[in-house]
């Protein structure tokens, strides 16, 4: 017996095609199918009906906290990057070109654990702050809150959004840039108006990956913030580990992926506004 | 013809470079580089790859930083300020036009940096485009455009902002032979409509030669010559000028000044010239260098006519079109002789090469030619 060439492909693939549908395509489609089963096993949105009466508030607040974190990640990252290709001063690019891309080789959970020790209230920051006499050790706050989480993303997430846009600034035309300095744009004018627009695919998707990441994690809204309000993902362990509430969290997961979809969506239409025009 | 260009004068400013010295890290590129260059003219700085002229052109309009030297525009020097301060405007080889603008955005982007009215942009945006020959292609994509009418929106751009100096660092070489051809005249005509001084970066002799005033040649970071196109190609000053400029084929010869006059011999043949044409000529061995054309094929005992007759004999033959280009084995060298005259292969000749038009420097400068 002989195999035709497509019996052949699909065999070549049958492994990683098992291993995707047990391992991610049943679990995902169980716990959809949970979300949307009441106790008795029929359909129901009693789940979702419970979600949001438990942690609409925690909705908005994940909500708010990854935008505004993707927000400030990505003027961070434009900064370090805009440095990186435009600088004129070797000593300072050199430095940051060393320094900036250390957090992506920390775990969230380690960044977790350092911010604790770092933004307490007589954390290190505070510490610092007291001991050069810039702060009196009484107006010393801890920022262990939503501020606490927002400044652990941006901490990690900055260095991949800005690793991917340093490297697109980089693949660019260097001419495009001169052309602007050469016609009288300061340096900043030339990031702002000539190099990011060229570039602002990359940003997107840097951003859109950094958005669902920060969605996912558990780690840092657990050890940076109190408990109340906290992100989805605690509120899913939470429903997990003490009422064993699969539908609930699972209710959750579906929001999660929603807003994540929404990002999606909103990096998809840009990107056809952007095929469309002429 | 001359009302497309209203609203965009350009008056041409002056610039005078002294000792210029650039360094790449520590590599030295320019060595004392001085240069004048007048209002309203166009100059073109030539040679080869690497020879500084395109380093010479990027640390005038600041770039590249100057390691020490002065490039005085007008009164003030400019050699510290940064590019944005300089006011020149730089066409770049690769159009270096912005993707996410339209021709009017990329146009009136520098008009917008000085602040501009809108209005004003686009009345200006359109007398360029129509001195362009764009007319109408205002709201169209720069990635829609052909590269001989991106290259016309780049030296648009360039002279939106009536700028005193226009730098164009080989403008044209991304352009196909006849699009080339056409800008060419273009861009010269529109610098001499406007008065606009031009430097123009290139390593195309012809390019260089149709288009400019006043030809710089450069060699090794230094200036090797500066003159006029008919300066330059007839009277080069070294055995690398000569060379790079079309004079490619390569005798050694012997000048011996005696009481009966000058005689230049290369092997056996000789050939005597009157004291006024030899003045100039070095004495003892020499290298003489001269063009594909200025030589032709004739019978190797033909009378030499005050020519100098070098016996030789055919090694390859091709037809470029009009004319037989020869390979010729003449006095141990590889000579290329053009010649309308068909000869076969093998056959023995005799070069004929009127002694007036061979460029002859001392053996040894010679040796340091490209």
């Amino acid at each position: 017996m002989s195999l035709s060439q497509r019996q052949l492909a699909l065999l070549l693939i049958a492994p990683g095609l098992a291993l995707v549908a047990a391992l991610f395509l049943y679990p995902l489609l169980f716990s959809l199918a949970s979300a949307f089963t009441d106790p008795k096993g029929g359909f129901s949105l009693q789940a979702f009906g419970k979600a949001f009466e438990l942690y609409s508030g925690d909705i908005l607040f994940t909500i708010v906290i990854v935008v505004s974190s993707c927000a400030l990640t990505a003027l961070a990252a434009i900064a370090i990057a805009g440095t990186l290709t435009l600088g004129e001063n070797p000593w300072i690019v050199g430095t940051l070109r060393a320094l900036y891309r250390w957090p992506l080789f920390i775990p969230f959970i380690v960044a977790a654990q350092c911010m604790r020790t770092f933004l307490a209230k007589n954390g290190l920051m505070n510490n610092s702050f007291v001991s050069l006499g810039l702060m009196e050790p009484l107006q010393a706050v801890s920022y262990l809150d939503w501020r606490g989480i927002i400044i652990t993303f941006v901490w990690k997430q900055t260095p991949f959004v800005a690793l991917l846009l340093a490297g697109a600034l980089a693949a660019l035309d260097r001419a495009t840039l001169e052309a602007g300095r050469n016609l009288g744009a300061s340096r900043l004018r030339v990031l702002l108006e000539l190099a990011l627009p060229q570039v602002m695919p990359t940003l997107l998707v840097a951003l859109v990956l950094s958005f669902v990441t920060m969605l996912s994690v558990l780690s840092v809204p657990m050890m940076v913030a109190g408990s109340q309000p906290t992100m989805l993902t605690v509120d899913m362990a939470f429903r997990i580990n003490a009422y064993g509430d699969y539908a609930t969290a699972n209710a959750l997961g579906v929001i999660t992926y929603l807003i994540s979809a929404g990002a999606a969506i909103l990096y998809l239409r840009h990107g056809m506004a952007k095929e469309s025009a002429p | 013809m001359q009302a497309e260009t209203q609203g965009v004068s350009c008056a041409g400013a002056a610039i005078q470079v002294r000792d210029l010295h650039v360094a790449y890290g520590g590599t030295p590129v320019l060595h004392g580089v001085s240069l004048d260059f007048a209002p309203g003219t166009f100059t073109a700085l030539l040679g080869s790859s690497g020879c500084g002229k395109t380093t010479l052109l990027r640390s005038l309009c600041g770039f590249v930083p100057v390691r020490s030297g002065s490039i005085v525009v007008g009164d003030r020097d400019v050699a510290l300020l940064p590019p944005e301060k300089r006011g020149m405007a730089m066409v770049f080889q690769s159009y270096a036009l912005w993707p996410h603008m339209t021709v009017l955005q990329n146009i009136g982007y520098g008009l917008k940096l000085r602040g501009t009215a809108k209005t004003e942009i686009t009345a200006k945006v359109a007398s360029l485009l129509a001195m362009l020959g764009l007319s109408g292609y205002e709201e169209r994509k720069v990635t829609a455009l052909s590269g001989g009418q991106r290259q016309r929106v780049a030296l648009g751009r360039a002279l939106a902002v009536d700028p005193g100096i226009l730098l164009l660092d080989e403008p044209l070489s991304n352009l196909d032979a006849k699009i080339r051809m056409t800008m060419r005249h273009e861009i010269r005509a529109i610098q001499q409509r406007l008065g606009v001084t031009a430097i123009h970066v290139t390593h195309d002799r012809e390019e260089a030669m149709t288009m400019a005033d006043r030809l710089v040649i450069m060699q090794a970071g230094r200036i090797a010559q500066i003159g006029t196109p008919e300066e330059v190609y007839d009277r080069p000053a070294s055995a690398f000028v000569a060379n790079f400029m079309g004079a490619e084929n390569v005798l050694p010869v012997h000048v011996a000044r005696s009481a009966d006059g000058t005689a230049v011999s290369a092997g056996a043949a000789v050939a005597r010239l009157a004291d006024h044409d030899a003045t100039a000529l070095p004495a003892g061995e020499a290298v003489a260098y001269f063009r594909d054309d200025a030589a032709s094929l004739d019978a190797p005992d033909a009378a030499p006519q005050g020519d100098l007759l070098v016996p030789g004999r055919i090694a390859a033959r091709s037809y470029p079109g009009g004319l037989y280009r020869y390979r010729v084995e003449a006095a141990g060298r590889q000579i290329t002789i053009d010649d309308t005259a068909r000869h076969e292969p093998g056959a023995a000749v005799g070069l004929r090469i009127p002694v007036r038009r061979l460029h002859i420097f001392p053996a040894t400068e010679a040796a340091t030619a490209a």
